[in-house]
C-alpha cells in the first residue's frame, strides 16, 4: 500500500463519516436532542477522524477532532441532559460548522494544499460549549469522569476505564491488532509483533491470542478475523506496545481492549462502544445491555468493503456488454441452422442464465443509492430556512432507489437547484400567506425517487405559490424568448422556465437566480438521456420531474426496419405501436401528415424519407406506425416492421460520422446485433426536432 | 481472416527479395492498392488490417462516399469509398483496407490491394502545385519501375473531413 493509497483511503472514509455524521446532527436538530445511540456514533466518528487525522499528521485536523470528542465524552456520560436547552442551538451549529471544517480541510488535502493552521477560534467556541456544558453537569456525574488525556490517540479512556473495571484477569490491558485485508502470512506478521513487544516487555508481563502463531499457518484465519490480541500486566507496558505497533508494517488498525467481565469484547471497529461498556456499567446493567446491544449492532452493520475505480468498472462493464453480444453471436450462429444440438442447447441455455446474471451483478456494482445526494438536500434546507427566515420541512420519499453512479454524481447538482428554486421562489414569504391560503404554516417541499425498472423518475415539488403565468410570460416576452402576439398555452409557458437565460426572481439571491437556472438542469438532465418537466398549479406549488434512464450502457429497445437497415428506438420512448391505413392519415397545407390517436392530432414522420433511405416501404398500409414519446414532443414514426425488443449495448458511432452532425438528425449510437450486424439507436427527440426544423 | 494474414505474409516475403538493401531508417513500408487504374500508396503503420468481407451498415445524413458502418471484431469502423471520395465512379466491389490515423479508424474501400514494398523517404515529391489532386500529400515513381505511386494523406482523408 503506497502512501497515496493510504491518503486516498483516508480521505474517503473522512468523508464517509462526515456524511453521517452531517445526517446524525441533521435528524438530531429536529428532535433537538442527541439520543444516546446518536452520541455513541458522533464519538466514534470523531475518535476515528482524530486517530487516522493524527497517523496522517494533520494536526490540525486531530486537534480539532479530540476537543470534539471530549465534549461527546461529557455529554455520553451525562447523556444529553448535561446540555442545557438554550445551549443546544449552539451545539448543532458548532457541530455542523465541524462538519464544514473537516470538509473543506479535507478538500485541502485533497488538492494537496496546505491546511488552514488557525482554529483557536474555532476550537475557543468548542472550548466554551464545554466549558457550558461542565458547568451543568451534575456532579456526582461529573467527578471521576473527565478524560485523561493520553499520548497515543485511542489510549485516553483507559484510565478512566481502569478504574471501573474488575481486573480479574491476569492479563486486562488488551491490544487487538487488524492486518490490512490480504496482506498475507497474517500468523507470522503476529508473531513479528509478539517479538518486537519481547524488546521492552518480560514474558511474563504479557500473552497474546491466538497462540502458536509462529508455526501454525491455519490461525492466520483467526488473525484476519478477530485480529491478534496482545494482552499486557500493566497499562504502561501497553502504551509502549501502541508505538510498536503503529509502525510495524502491515498493520491495518489496533484497538485497545480492558477486560470486561460482562460484554465479550466484540471484534471489529466497536472500540468506542467497548469503552463506552464499563462506564454505562456503573450507572446501571441497563445501559449496559444497551451498549452491548449497540456493539452487536455496530459489528453487524460493517460489511467489508472495498473501493474501486470507476474505471475499472467501466471496463468491467464493457467486457460484460461484449460477452453478451458474444454469446448472442455463438448460440445463434448461421453455422447452427437446421442442426438439432441437444446438449449444445442445452449448455447454450446454462450459459445465457450465466450471462444474464454476470450482466445483473456488473450492473449492480455501479449502482449505489441516491440517499447521499438526497441527504445533502437537508442541510440546503436548514441553512436556507434560517436564512430566508422560513420555515420549511423536506420529505425524502425512496432515497434507497439505486441508480448508475454517473446518474447520482451529476443529477445532484440539477436536483439542489430545484431545492433551492422552491425554497427561494417556491414557498411563500410570508407565513400569513400561507395561513391564508389556508395551509400549514409550515411549507413542505418533497423529494421523491421511483425506479420504473427502466428509468429513474426523481420529483420536486413544493406546496409554494406556485407559477405565475403571467408574470411568466411578461419576463419571456421582455426577454425576447416569446412573442407578444402569440397566445401561449400553461404548458408553453411554464416551458419557458427552462429556457437559457430566464429567471423571474427580479433580484439575484444567493441561493438561486443567476441568470442561469432551470436551462442547466434540463440540459443536465438531458445529457444523461432523461428529460424534464414541470407542472404547476397556481397558488398550490410546483413540481418538477426528471426522468432519467437507469443505465446509458445497456438499455432495451426495439428493433425496427425501414428497408434492408436495421434501427433501435428505446422502449422507454414508445407508447405504442399501431397498423392503419392510408385512409387514416391527414394532410395539411404544408405537406406535413398527422394521424388521430386516442385523444389527439399527432404528426408522422416517414423515417424511409426523413433518413432518404434506399428502401422501405411507401404506403401507410404496408408498415407500423410507432408512436413515440420524448420530453414534451410526441409523435408517430413511420417504419416498415417490428423485429422485436431486445436488451442492447450502446456503442458510439465514430468520431468521423460523428463529424457529419448526424446527432442533431436523431441518430445517437449504434448497437452490435446478435448475428454480428449493426443497428442504429435512434433518438426519439433528436429526430422530431430535426423533422420539424428540417 | 486467415486469408489475408496469408496475404500480408507474402507481401512481406516479397519485399525482403526485391528490397533487401533498404531496410533502414530512409525506407518506409508502404502498402500500395489500385482505385480506378490510380496507384496509391499508404504507409504501412497506419494500416490495421485488409478485410475482403465485410457488412456495411447503411448509416443515413451522410455523404455518399460513406458507404457505412461496419462491424470489426466489436468495433464500430466507418467505410469511405474512395472512388466517390475522388470523384471517380463507383465499383461494383471492392477490397477494404482498415486504416489507424491518430486513433481515428477508418475503412477504404479500393479495387485492388497490390503489394508492400519500402519506399526510400526522399524519394517521395510533393506532387505539383498546379495539380487539383485531393487527399494526396506526395507522389514517386515504384523502385521497381512498374510506375508511379501516389501517397495518401490519412490527415486530411481523417481529420479535415468535416461534413463537407
Amino acid at each position: 500500500m503506497s502512501n497515496n493509497d493510504i491518503l486516498d483511503m483516508y480521505i474517503y472514509e473522512t468523508n464517509t463519516l462526515l456524511e453521517q455524521l452531517e445526517s446524525i446532527v441533521l435528524d438530531a436538530e429536529k428532535e433537538n436532542t442527541f439520543s444516546q445511540d446518536n452520541v455513541n456514533e458522533i464519538f466514534r466518528i470523531m475518535h476515528t477522524i482524530k486517530g487516522s487525522s493524527a497517523m496522517m499528521e494533520f494536526d490540525t485536523l486531530a486537534q480539532v477532532s479530540h476537543r470534539i470528542e471530549d465534549m461527546f465524552f461529557l455529554i455520553r456520560e451525562g447523556t444529553m441532559s448535561v446540555v442545557k436547552d438554550e445551549d443546544r442551538p449552539a451545539l448543532f451549529d458548532v457541530m455542523l460548522h465541524s462538519v464544514d471544517y473537516f470538509r473543506e480541510e479535507m478538500e485541502k488535502v485533497e488538492a494537496e494544499q496546505p491546511l488552514n493552521k488557525d482554529v483557536d477560534s474555532f476550537l475557543g467556541n468548542i472550548n466554551s460549549l464545554i466549558a457550558k456544558i461542565k458547568g451543568e453537569e451534575i456532579p456526582e456525574a461529573a467527578a471521576p469522569k473527565a478524560p485523561a488525556p493520553a499520548a497515543a490517540p485511542a489510549a485516553e479512556a483507559a484510565p478512566a476505564v481502569a478504574q471501573t473495571s474488575e481486573g480479574s484477569a491476569e492479563f486486562p490491558y488488551g491490544l487487538r491488532v487488524f492486518f490490512d485485508e490480504g496482506c498475507g502470512m497474517e500468523n507470522l506478521r503476529a508473531f513479528m509483533l509478539v517479538t518486537s513487544v519481547q524488546g521492552f516487555c518480560a514474558e511474563a508481563d504479557f500473552a497474546y491470542q491466538p497462540a502458536g502463531v509462529e508455526n501454525d499457518s491455519s490461525l492466520s484465519e483467526t488473525v484476519i478475523e478477530h485480529g491478534f490480541l496482545l494482552q499486557f500486566r500493566s497499562d504502561a507496558d501497553r502504551a509502549r506496545a501502541v508505538p510498536v505497533v503503529m509502525t510495524a508494517g502491515s498493520v491495518h488498525s489496533y484497538e485497545e481492549e480492558n477486560y470486561v467481565p460482562a460484554p465479550p469484547p466484540a471484534p471489529e471497529h466497536a472500540a468506542p462502544a467497548q469503552e463506552a461498556a464499563p462506564a454505562a456499567q456503573k450507572a446501571a446493567p441497563a445501559p449496559a445491555a444497551q451498549a452491548g446491544a449497540a456493539q452487536q449492532h455496530q459489528g453487524g452493520q460493517k460489511e467489508s468493503l472495498i473501493s474501486v475505480g470507476l474505471s475499472k468498472l467501466d471496463q468491467l462493464s464493457a467486457i460484460v456488454g461484449e460477452i453478451v453480444i458474444t454469446e448472442a453471436m455463438v448460440t445463434g450462429s448461421p453455422d447452427l441452422k437446421g442442426l438439432h444440438l441437444d446438449a449444445f442447447s442445452k449448455s447454450a441455455r446454462q450459459l445465457r442464465k450465466l450471462t444474464d446474471e454476470l450482466q445483473d451483478v456488473s450492473m449492480s456494482l455501479r449502482m449505489i443509492p441516491v440517499s447521499n445526494t438526497f441527504q445533502k438536500m437537508n442541510r440546503i434546507v436548514r441553512d436556507m430556512c434560517k436564512k430566508l427566515n422560513k420555515q420549511v420541512k423536506l420529505t425524502l420519499v425512496g432515497e434507497n432507489t439505486e441508480v448508475d453512479k454517473t446518474i447520482v454524481d451529476s443529477i445532484g447538482d440539477p436536483i439542489m437547484h430545484m431545492v433551492r428554486n422552491s425554497m427561494d421562489h417556491g414557498i411563500e414569504e410570508n407565513v400569513e400567506d400561507r395561513i391564508a391560503a389556508g395551509k400549514d404554516p409550515v411549507g413542505e417541499i418533497l423529494l421523491s425517487a421511483q425506479d420504473t425498472g427502466s428509468e429513474v423518475i426523481i420529483q420536486i415539488s413544493d406546496d409554494g405559490a406556485g407559477v405565475n403565468d403571467e408574470a411568466v410570460l411578461a419576463k419571456a416576452i421582455r426577454n425576447g424568448i416569446a412573442s407578444p402576439e402569440v397566445e401561449y398555452s400553461h404548458k408553453e409557458i411554464l416551458n419557458f422556465l427552462m429556457a437559457p437565460g430566464f429567471s423571474t426572481n427580479v433580484q439575484v439571491t444567493e441561493f438561486s437566480g443567476r441568470g442561469v437556472g432551470m436551462d442547466v438542469v434540463k440540459s443536465g438532465v438531458e445529457s444523461l438521456g432523461g428529460s424534464v418537466s414541470i407542472s404547476s398549479e397556481q397558488g398550490k406549488g410546483m413540481t418538477t420531474i426528471m426522468r432519467i434512464p437507469l443505465t446509458m450502457a445497456i438499455m432495451d429497445g426495439m428493433e425496427v426496419s425501414v428497408g434492408d437497415s436495421i434501427f433501435t428506438i428505446p422502449i422507454n420512448n414508445i407508447r405504442s405501436s399501431i397498423k392503419t391505413t392510408e385512409a387514416a392519415i391527414l394532410h395539411d397545407s404544408v405537406n406535413g401528415e398527422m394521424v388521430k390517436m386516442l385523444d389527439g392530432y399527432y404528426p408522422v414522420i416517414r423515417a424511409r424519407d426523413f433518413y432518404n433511405l434506399p428502401g422501405g416501404a411507401e404506403k401507410i398500409d404496408d408498415g407500423v406506425l410507432m408512436w413515440l414519446e420524448s420530453g414534451d414532443c410526441s409523435y408517430c414514426l413511420f417504419v416498415d416492421e417490428l423485429l422485436g425488443e431486445q436488451q442492447i449495448v450502446v456503442k458510439p458511432l465514430p468520431a468521423y460520422v460523428n463529424n457529419f452532425d448526424i446527432k442533431n438528425f436523431g441518430i445517437t449510437g449504434c448497437s452490435i446485433l446478435g448475428d454480428g450486424n449493426i443497428s442504429i439507436i435512434l433518438d426519439a427527440g433528436g429526430l422530431y426536432a430535426a423533422a420539424r426544423n428540417g | 481472416m486467415s486469408k489475408e494474414n496469408v496475404l500480408f505474409q507474402v507481401e512481406e516475403d516479397e519485399v525482403e527479395t526485391l528490397s533487401p538493401e533498404d531496410e533502414g531508417a530512409g525506407s518506409r513500408k508502404h502498402l500500395i492498392f489500385t482505385v480506378d487504374d490510380l496507384k496509391i500508396g499508404i504507409d504501412a503503420e497506419q494500416v490495421v488490417e485488409i478485410q475482403n468481407v465485410y457488412n456495411a451498415t447503411y448509416l443515413p445524413m451522410v455523404p455518399d462516399y460513406i458507404l457505412g458502418i461496419f462491424n470489426m471484431r466489436g468495433q464500430i469502423i466507418p467505410i469511405m469509398d474512395i472512388r466517390l471520395r475522388l470523384g471517380k465512379p463507383p465499383a461494383e466491389e471492392g477490397i477494404l483496407i482498415v486504416i489507424d490515423y491518430n486513433n481515428n479508424q477508418l475503412g477504404i474501400q479500393v479495387d485492388s490491394v497490390d503489394l508492400m514494398l519500402d519506399i526510400p523517404v526522399d524519394s517521395i515529391v510533393p506532387i505539383p502545385s498546379q495539380s487539383a489532386q485531393k487527399l494526396v500529400s506526395g507522389m514517386c515513381t515504384l523502385p521497381d519501375g512498374s510506375g508511379t505511386m501516389l501517397v495518401l494523406d490519412c490527415e486530411q482523408l481523417i481529420a479535415r473531413d468535416y461534413g463537407m
